[in-house]
């Protein structure tokens, strides 16, 4: 084969290579190096062939490693693969780079790789400062008094902190993607269950809106129902309704500190309208009942009476039998007293051995029918020491324009007319 | 005279009171050429295979008081490597990439790029990287306490772009 015809044939072999490309064959070399008899020219084209199969390498090589296929091999001898070679390490590395990113490891960076490896450095470096975001956040949340816990938006639970873990007995593992309004905020403050599609809180974060209520219950782990101040805020992403989160604090000592100020006031009131000796209601109570009665007698026009009574003597009954026999029949005679009258009649010690008994609604007549059925009972009721007491009454009815100091006066002249007319009877003021 | 050298780092001598104009950097190929120049002199003396056997050894010397006066080796593996890799950069030894890690079995595949050594060398057939394979395998000895036997499997002077080293630890 003569060098022209080698030459035409390479060049038809590299002018359709130029126009069609390389295709899957890849550049043949054209020349049957058996053909060629001059030894010089055959050892040219055989450097030739070599730069062909170079080439043709280099181009699957080239092929492999734009596909991803990093485990692709290029001949030691083959010069136009070397940088592709040294590409192929960057890539590896890259790979392992990324691997390690993925698993947390921040200290990788990229060098001597242009503008990507600015890009990759800025992104170490983002994801660094977000990771020291992350650390405080955790921080906060882990030393923070509240519990919190982060749902999604379909209300599973993604996060739990410690003092949420600690409050409801749970650990994250056991109810890491459980509803939250199956799990925990399933029960009403009454212990009754929410019906499906009406937990106030789910149907906060399910409408994207905040939820706040400092009056409610969690159910934890051992079934009991904790009391709980819940704030929810909603979070987004972008635009899109991404979850939410819940922070809540344990009211149980809130509430129970509510409940002891609660009976303390109670008490306090009772304190303060009882008489300490018989337990009924004093002078202030009373005082204050017969104002309130006056305005109802007055406003709706109904009857009512005031019955004062005393113990006749009684200052004897302290002289013979001392003073603790004295103040067991006051107690005797206001229990019996307080068995025989309505639920709505007002009975107070006025002070001594004097009582009053206010009855709303009540006519004189049948003031005077209590009274005397009173007295009776007091009279037959067996003191001990002494075996008997008596006393008398004085009744008054209420009267258009009365105030108290006059209803009670009017109830006392006749409590004194009954003394005067021997006691042991009722009086009563026309 | 004594008829044995015990380096020690100190040997390194003040840098910076010793060159305050020229400073602590070289040339490559001022490296290079004591390098192959040692190379030349040793194989005719002592034959190739004994100077590689050296040229190894020497390398795991440097490697383990590099990682003794350079590195910290308090730090958890993939933090120890960023911080070698940077001081390999800042030397200008060369570029350093780990492409596979078993941190359990204690294996690594790593590369060198624009090697101290090699890069830029014709293409001689073999890995040149000798002294290389023993300062990485000093280094991963003074960091894990356990010898470590180091191959270059890709060089520069081989074909490749990079040098790509192979690092396991010697069954004791």
């Amino acid at each position: 084969m003569k060098s022209r015809k080698i030459l035409n044939e390479l060049n038809t072999c590299l002018k359709n290579a130029m126009q069609k490309g390389l295709g899957k064959k890849g550049l043949v070399f054209p020349i049957d190096l058996n053909a060629i008899d001059d030894e010089e020219l055959k050892e040219i084209c055989t450097r030739f062939e070599a730069i062909f199969n170079m080439i043709n390498e280099s181009y699957h090589y080239s092929e492999h490693l734009a596909q991803g296929n990093l485990k692709s091999k290029a001949s030691r001898s083959n010069i136009f693969a070397m940088p592709l070679k040294g590409l192929q390490a960057s890539l590896n590395h890259l790979t392992w780079q990324a691997r390690q990113i993925s698993e947390g490891d921040l200290s990788q960076q990229v060098d001597f790789l242009g503008e990507f490896s600015n890009s990759f450095n800025r992104m170490i470096s983002s994801l660094r400062e977000k990771k020291i975001i992350e650390q405080r956040l955790k921080q906060i949340t882990d030393v923070l008094g509240e519990g919190v816990i982060l749902v999604d938006s379909e209300g599973k639970i993604v996060f739990i902190n410690p003092e949420a873990i600690r409050l409801i007995g749970y650990n994250f593992e056991e109810i890491q993607g459980l509803l939250i309004h199956e799990v925990l905020h399933k029960q009403k403050p009454d212990g009754t269950l929410y019906k499906p599609g009406n937990n106030p809180l789910f149907v906060a974060i399910e409408s994207g809106n905040d939820y706040n209520n400092e009056d409610d219950v969690f159910t934890c782990k051992s079934g009991f129902m904790m009391p709980v101040s819940i704030t929810c805020r909603v979070v987004f992403n972008a635009d899109t309704m991404d979850g939410a989160v819940i922070a809540f604090r344990d009211i149980t000592e809130n509430k129970k500190h509510l409940q002891t100020l609660e009976s303390i006031n109670i008490l306090l009131e009772k304190q303060a309208t009882t008489d300490a000796l018989t337990g009924i209601f004093n002078r202030i109570k009373l005082n204050k009942s017969l104002a309130f009665e006056i305005k109802r007698a007055e406003r709706y026009n109904t009857p009512m009476t005031l019955i004062m009574f005393d113990i006749d003597h009684f200052k004897q009954v302290n002289d013979v039998y001392g003073h603790s026999a004295g103040d067991e029949v006051l107690k005797h005679l206001t229990k019996l007293v307080s068995t025989n009258i309505r639920e709505i009649d007002i009975f107070a010690r006025w002070g001594g051995e004097e009582f009053i008994l206010l009855t709303p609604g009540t006519s004189l007549n049948d003031a005077i029918g209590l009274a005397e059925k009173l007295r009776s009972k007091i009279e037959t009721y067996d003191f001990i020491e002494p075996n008997q007491v008596t006393t008398s009454f004085g009744i008054s009815t209420f009267q258009s324009g009365d105030d108290n100091i006059t209803v009670v006066n009017r109830a006392d002249e006749a409590l004194y007319r009954a003394k005067e007319g021997g006691r042991n009877q009722v009086a009563f003021h026309k | 005279m004594q008829n044995v050298y015990d380096f020690e780092w100190e040997h390194l001598g003040d840098i910076s009171e010793g060159r305050p104009n020229l400073g602590s950097e070289t040339s490559v190929v001022a490296y290079r050429l004591m390098q192959y120049t040692f190379k030349d002199a040793f194989s005719k003396e002592i034959g190739k295979e004994k100077t590689l056997e050296l040229f190894i050894k020497a390398g795991t010397l440097a490697g383990k008081e590099f990682c003794k006066n350079v590195l910290d080796t308090s730090m958890p593996f993939t933090e120890f490597i960023a911080d070698l890799k940077e001081k390999l950069i800042s030397l200008k030894i060369g570029i350093l990439m780990v492409e596979k890690a078993d941190e359990k079995k204690l294996q690594f595949v790593l590369t060198v790029s624009e090697d101290l050594d090699c890069s830029g060398l014709p293409i001689f057939g073999e890995a040149v990287c000798d002294y290389d394979e023993g300062f990485i395998a000093g280094i991963f000895e003074g960091y894990t306490g356990k010898k470590f036997m180091v191959k270059e499997v890709d060089c520069w002077a081989t074909g490749d772009r990079t040098c790509r080293f192979e690092a396991k630890p010697i069954e004791s």
